[in-house]
């Protein structure tokens, strides 16, 4: 939040005891007999005074800066609570804490910003997370990773991780703003912000597969933009993302690759997904019958297990999928082929969930002391069909 | 296409792997000259020098609320407020309302029906007709 400027009524309403210095209030008071005891008051209390002015000029002369100067952030309550509500290591200092809170747009000089910081901390937010998920679940298929990617270090979580920490937005950045606010250019109202994809309904290029995502999309597979224009501004959630990622960089920078670690494990892998809702098949029993054909197991059957109401106006259907003995597959619905493309939809989930035991990811072995490297599994790959 | 991935956001679960505390700031007010702030003055210089070091996740703000009972203000991470009336009150009752205040989760106080709400479902499953023998009855 910008700040009023106090520094010409701040002797006035924050302190009591120099209403002297107010005429208008001496005119004010001039009857009350109370009011002149806190007159008496003023002669003591001079120091305290002229520590308040002397703030006030040191406010007013933040106003030069487009963010909050680096001394700032000793005396910022919000920060420090910031710290300790995160649980930073004390090694991190305020400093850099209230920098990760300085968006490109909010001060365009390197030093100040947050932009360095955030390209550390994206990039290992993404590795942590990408290995994460590749040796734990190694049969997923790409653009299942590519979205639980995005749900585990998406803007739009992280956006939502800066909310839960209690990190308030600054309503304009500026030199004199509390360093515990979130600092950025706000977009003014009506700005288009895609406006690359919107070209007169044209979309600019058509590259849908998912191999060509992989060379040359970001992480999430979405095409990689380039560098936006901040002086128009940037959405709350984007700078909001690009501070947490900030913070995650400048942890590493400042305690080391364990805390990052660390910090990583408690704040981002331990948030809740459920990866078997990522999936959205299209044709399920055909891409069971390609898994099978590859992975030579007998062709799938599917029997109907159980049965109820089949004249009824709820029938109910349990089929499972068979290929030779194994049941690959339950699934029950309301008509025979729903039950079928249920129970093949399990078999598929059953193959791509695969998790083996005892996961370690290769980070693991940059620990002291860590055990020697067993490879990791790794898997054919999605059916394509 | 084979198989696409849906969007979602990861659900926070607090406590599982850091626990943040949800009591963000803690707004202090007395009147210098009421009598019903006599106890929040003491608690002021006594007591909350030490409730801040315990607590250093909270932003702790001291004001003066002239001619008016003290009144402790909890902020909290959902934007929600909270406050308590501290009038006439020794600084011990004080700290344990401040404790409340910061101990809420700042959402509206409700009454839970389940002894377990979870995120995870049921390890056991849901019974099934379609499965299993016949019992004899």
């Amino acid at each position: 939040m910008k700040r009023l400027q106090l520094q010409r009524w701040s002797s006035t309403v924050l302190s009591p005891r120099a209403r002297t210095s107010n005429r208008l209030h001496q005119h004010l008071c001039s009857s009350s007999l109370r009011h002149q005891s806190t007159v008496a008051a003023v002669q003591e209390s001079t120091p305290e005074l002229k520590y308040r002015l002397n703030n006030a000029h040191k406010r007013s002369a933040n106003l030069q800066y487009p963010s909050p100067p680096v001394n700032a952030a000793l005396d910022s309550a919000k920060l420090a609570s910031l710290h300790a509500r995160l649980y930073l290591p004390s090694r991190l200092p305020l400093q850099t804490l209230a920098r990760t809170l300085v968006d490109a747009s909010a001060d365009s000089n390197v030093d100040f910003n947050n932009e360095s910081l955030a390209t550390l901390g994206h990039d290992l937010l993404t590795y942590y997370t990408s290995e994460h998920l590749l040796c734990t679940y190694p049969r997923l298929p790409l653009s299942v990773v590519f979205a639980a990617m995005y749900a585990y270090v998406g803007p739009k979580t992280l956006a939502a991780m800066s909310k839960e920490w209690g990190v308030d937005l600054a309503t304009l950045p500026g030199g004199e703003v509390d360093p515990g606010y979130l600092q950025f250019k706000r977009v003014p109202p009506g700005t288009v912000l895609d406006a690359e994809t919107e070209q007169n309904g044209k979309r600019k290029n058509w590259r849908k597969t998912v191999t060509s995502k992989v060379v040359y999309d970001d992480e999430f597979g979405d095409p990689i933009k380039g560098s936006s224009n901040s002086s128009v501004g940037v959405p709350a959630e984007l700078a909001r993302a690009t501070s947490v990622r900030a913070l995650m960089g400048a942890i590493y920078l400042h305690a080391g690759r364990p805390a990052a670690k660390l910090f990583f494990e408690q704040h981002f892998l331990s948030r809740s997904l459920n990866i078997s809702q990522l999936f959205n098949f299209s044709q399920p029993a055909r891409d069971l019958t390609r898994l099978c054909a590859r992975e030579n197991f007998e062709k799938p059957v599917a029997k109907i297990i159980s049965e109820t109401g089949r004249l009824s106006r709820h029938p109910v259907f349990v089929v499972g999928i068979f290929s030779g003995q194994d049941k690959l597959g339950e699934g029950a619905g309301a008509s025979l082929l729903e039950a079928r493309e249920r129970a093949a939809l399990a078999a598929l989930k059953g193959w791509y969930l695969y998790s083996p035991l005892n996961v370690r990811v290769p980070s693991s072995m940059e620990e002291e002391g860590a055990s020697p490297w067993n490879p990791a599994h790794v898997d054919l790959g999605e059916v394509i069909s | 296409m084979p198989v696409q991935g849906l969007r979602t956001v990861a659900a926070a679960r607090n406590g599982v792997g850091a626990f943040i505390l949800q009591c963000k700031r803690l707004d202090f007010n007395y009147c210098t000259h009421g009598g019903s702030s006599r106890g929040m003055l003491a608690f002021l210089t006594q007591t909350l020098p030490d409730f801040a070091r315990e607590n250093p996740q909270i932003e702790i703000r001291v004001a003066p609320r002239h001619n008016k009972h003290p009144v402790i203000k909890g902020q909290y991470i959902n934007g929600k407020e909270k406050a308590i009336c501290v009038r006439n009150m020794e600084p011990g009752e004080i700290l344990k309302k401040a404790m409340i205040l910061k101990d809420a989760s700042g959402d509206k106080l409700k009454r839970t029906k389940k002894p377990v709400t979870s995120l995870n479902e049921s390890v056991r499953g849901i019974w099934s007709p379609y499965h299993g023998d016949m019992r004899g009855v």
